[in-house]
C-alpha cells in the first residue's frame, strides 16, 4: 500500500489500463477488424498511398511569447520531422481565441514554416469578430475541394449560426465573447447551411460511388454533445448528401480530444488540439476505448499534440495521434484504422 | 428516599427538555423562505460562474479562464476532494485546486482562500456536479458535470446561464 502511495498519477493511469488490458485488446480487435471487412469490400483500390497531417485548435493569444504559440510551433516541428513526409497538412479551425487579425496572422508565421501546403477551414475563434473577413483575406474561401491521388477532399465551414446578436444589439466583442464560451447557450447550434449544403451537392455530383471521400469541419458530423456545439446541426443533411458513397472518412476539430464514432458510411474522428484538453462530456460513447487518459494539469502540454492519417493502395486509412506526451490508450498507439 | 430522589431527578430533566424545546426548536421553513435561501445560493453560483469565465482580470496573466479547460466545471471533480495533488506533494482542499489554477496554468493572483470569491467558485462548481458520490481521494477517471440541456436551440428552456434545474 506504502508503495501504491508513491506512485504518481501516470503511473497509476497505466496500471489501471494494464489491469483492463485484456479487454481493451479484445475491444480493439473487434473495432479494427470489423472496419477492416467494412474497407475491404468497399474500396476500389484507386488510391495512390500517401499521408497528410492535422493541426488544429492553436487558440492563439495577442500577448508576445504566449506559452500556445511555442505549442503550435512544436506541433510544426513534428509534422516537418515525419517521416514519410505528409503531402499535405489540414489545419481544422481555431487559429485564434479571439478572432482578432494579429492573432490570425501570428498562426501563419508559425504555421509558414511546414514544408508542405497547408489547407485551412474556420472555426468559430476566427469568425465571430468581423464575421470571418480577416480570415477569408488571408485564406480565401471556407468552402472547398481538391483530388489528391484518388481521392477527394472536402473542407467546409460548419460553424455558422443564427443572428443572435443584432436583436440584443450586440457589439462585434460581444459577439465574439458569446461564441468564445464553450458552454454559452445563446448563440445556440452551429451548423453548414443551406448555401453549403447546395455546393455540396453540386461538388459531389459527378463523383463515383466508389470514390474515396475525405471531409474536414470544425465541428462533429454528428449529434455528440450539442451543448458544447460537439454537434453541427444540418449534419444528417451532410450525411445524407455524402450516402451514395461506400465510405466517407469525416475529420474534426473543436473537440480537443480522441474521439470516434461511425454513423452509416461516415467514420468520425475527432483531433487533439495545440492549446488544452476538452474534458469528455457525459456521454455514452459507442467507442469508449478511443477516449485518451486524463490530462495532468501539471503538464501544459498533456493532451495535446498533431496527428497524421496514412492513406494505403487499398484506401485503407490509419489515424495515428502524435501527441506531445503519454496519453492514448492501448488501442490508439500505434494507429488505428479509421 | 434514594427512589424519590431518582424519581425528582427525571422529573426535572423532563421539564427542562421540554423548556429546551420551547427555546430552540422552530417550524420548518416555509416555502418562501426556501425561495429565498436558493435565490440566495443560485446569485453566489452565478458570481462564481462569471468568475470561472474570466469576469476577474487579476486571476489571469494569459487569458486563460478556468471555463478554458472546465466547461460547465466539468473535470473540475469537486467531490473528490480532499485529495492528494503530486505537484504540491499534499492533501488539499479544493480551494487549494482553485488557487493552484489560477496561479499556476493561469498565471493569476490566489484569491482570498476564505473570501466570498472563494465561496463563489466552490458553489459553482459543486452546484454544476451536483449528485455526484462524494468520493474524497485519488481520481483517476474524469467525471463529468451535471448535463445540461437548456438554452436557445435546446430541448429544454432554462436560465441561459450554465445551469438547470
Amino acid at each position: 500500500m506504502e508503495d501504491f502511495r508513491k506512485l504518481s498519477r501516470r503511473d497509476f493511469v497505466t496500471i489501471s489500463g494494464r489491469a483492463g488490458l485484456t479487454t481493451l485488446v479484445a475491444s480493439a480487435m473487434g473495432l479494427n477488424l470489423g472496419v477492416v471487412q467494412v474497407v475491404k469490400a468497399a474500396m476500389s483500390g484507386k488510391v495512390m498511398p500517401f499521408r497528410f497531417a492535422i493541426l488544429t485548435d492553436a487558440h492563439l493569444f495577442s500577448e508576445q511569447d504566449h506559452k500556445f504559440d511555442g505549442f503550435l510551433a512544436d506541433a510544426v516541428d513534428s509534422v516537418n520531422g515525419m517521416n514519410p513526409r505528409p503531402d499535405f497538412v489540414v489545419y481544422c479551425g481555431d487559429i485564434a481565441q479571439n478572432g482578432r487579425d494579429d492573432q490570425l496572422q501570428k498562426g501563419i508565421k508559425i504555421l509558414s514554416k511546414l514544408s508542405m501546403p497547408v489547407h485551412y477551414i474556420p472555426g468559430e475563434h476566427d469568425w465571430y469578430l468581423d464575421m470571418g473577413a480577416a480570415w477569408r483575406g488571408h485564406f480565401g474561401s471556407p468552402t472547398w475541394s481538391f483530388d489528391h491521388k484518388g481521392v477527394h477532399f472536402i473542407g467546409m465551414n460548419s460553424i455558422l449560426v443564427r443572428d443572435f446578436w443584432t436583436a440584443a444589439g450586440m457589439s462585434p466583442k460581444e459577439r465574439m465573447g458569446t461564441m468564445e464560451m464553450l458552454e454559452s447557450p445563446i448563440a445556440g447550434p452551429w451548423g453548414v447551411r443551406e448555401e453549403q449544403l447546395e455546393w455540396l451537392k453540386k461538388d459531389v455530383k459527378n463523383l463515383s460511388p466508389d470514390t474515396s471521400v475525405v471531409i474536414f469541419t470544425h465541428s462533429p458530423l454528428w449529434d455528440y454533445y450539442p451543448r458544447w456545439n460537439f454537434q453541427t446541426e444540418d449534419a444528417p443533411e451532410v450525411r445524407e448528401i455524402l450516402s451514395k458513397f461506400s465510405r466517407v472518412m469525416a475529420f474534426h476539430g473543436h473537440v480537443h480530444q480522441t474521439v470516434y464514432n461511425r454513423i452509416g458510411n461516415l467514420s468520425s474522428v475527432g483531433t487533439i488540439s495545440t492549446s488544452w484538453p476538452w474534458p469528455y462530456p457525459d456521454v455514452k460513447l459507442a467507442f469508449p476505448e478511443m477516449r485518451m487518459n486524463r490530462s495532468d494539469p501539471g503538464n501544459f502540454k498533456d493532451g495535446e499534440g498533431a496527428q497524421h492519417i496514412d492513406l494505403e493502395s487499398d484506401a485503407n486509412a490509419v489515424m495515428h495521434y502524435d501527441p506531445f506526451g503519454d496519453m492514448l490508450t492501448p488501442t490508439m498507439k500505434n494507429g488505428f484504422r479509421v | 428516599m434514594k427512589c424519590n430522589t431518582i424519581y425528582r431527578s427525571w422529573v426535572a430533566l423532563g421539564a427542562l427538555g421540554l423548556l429546551l424545546q420551547t427555546v430552540d426548536g422552530r417550524e420548518p421553513f416555509t416555502a418562501a423562505e426556501l425561495a429565498d435561501q436558493e435565490a440566495a445560493l443560485l446569485k453566489v453560483v452565478d458570481h462564481g460562474r462569471d468568475l470561472w469565465h474570466g469576469s476577474n482580470p487579476s486571476m489571469s496573466t494569459n487569458g486563460l479562464a478556468c471555463g478554458n479547460c472546465h466547461p460547465d466545471a466539468a473535470a473540475s471533480n469537486p467531490h473528490t476532494f480532499p485529495k492528494f495533488q503530486a505537484d504540491l506533494g499534499k492533501v488539499i482542499a479544493l480551494r487549494d485546486m482553485i488557487n493552484w489554477c489560477i496561479t499556476v496554468p493561469q498565471g493569476g493572483k490566489p484569491l482570498d482562500a476564505n473570501g466570498d470569491d472563494m465561496i463563489a467558485m466552490e458553489a459553482y462548481a459543486f452546484y454544476l456536479n451536483r449528485g455526484a458520490r462524494i468520493a474524497p481521494g485519488f481520481a483517476t477517471e474524469q467525471t463529468s458535470p451535471v448535463v445540461v440541456k437548456s438554452g436557445v436551440g435546446y430541448p429544454k428552456k432554462g436560465s441561459g446561464v450554465g445551469y438547470d434545474k
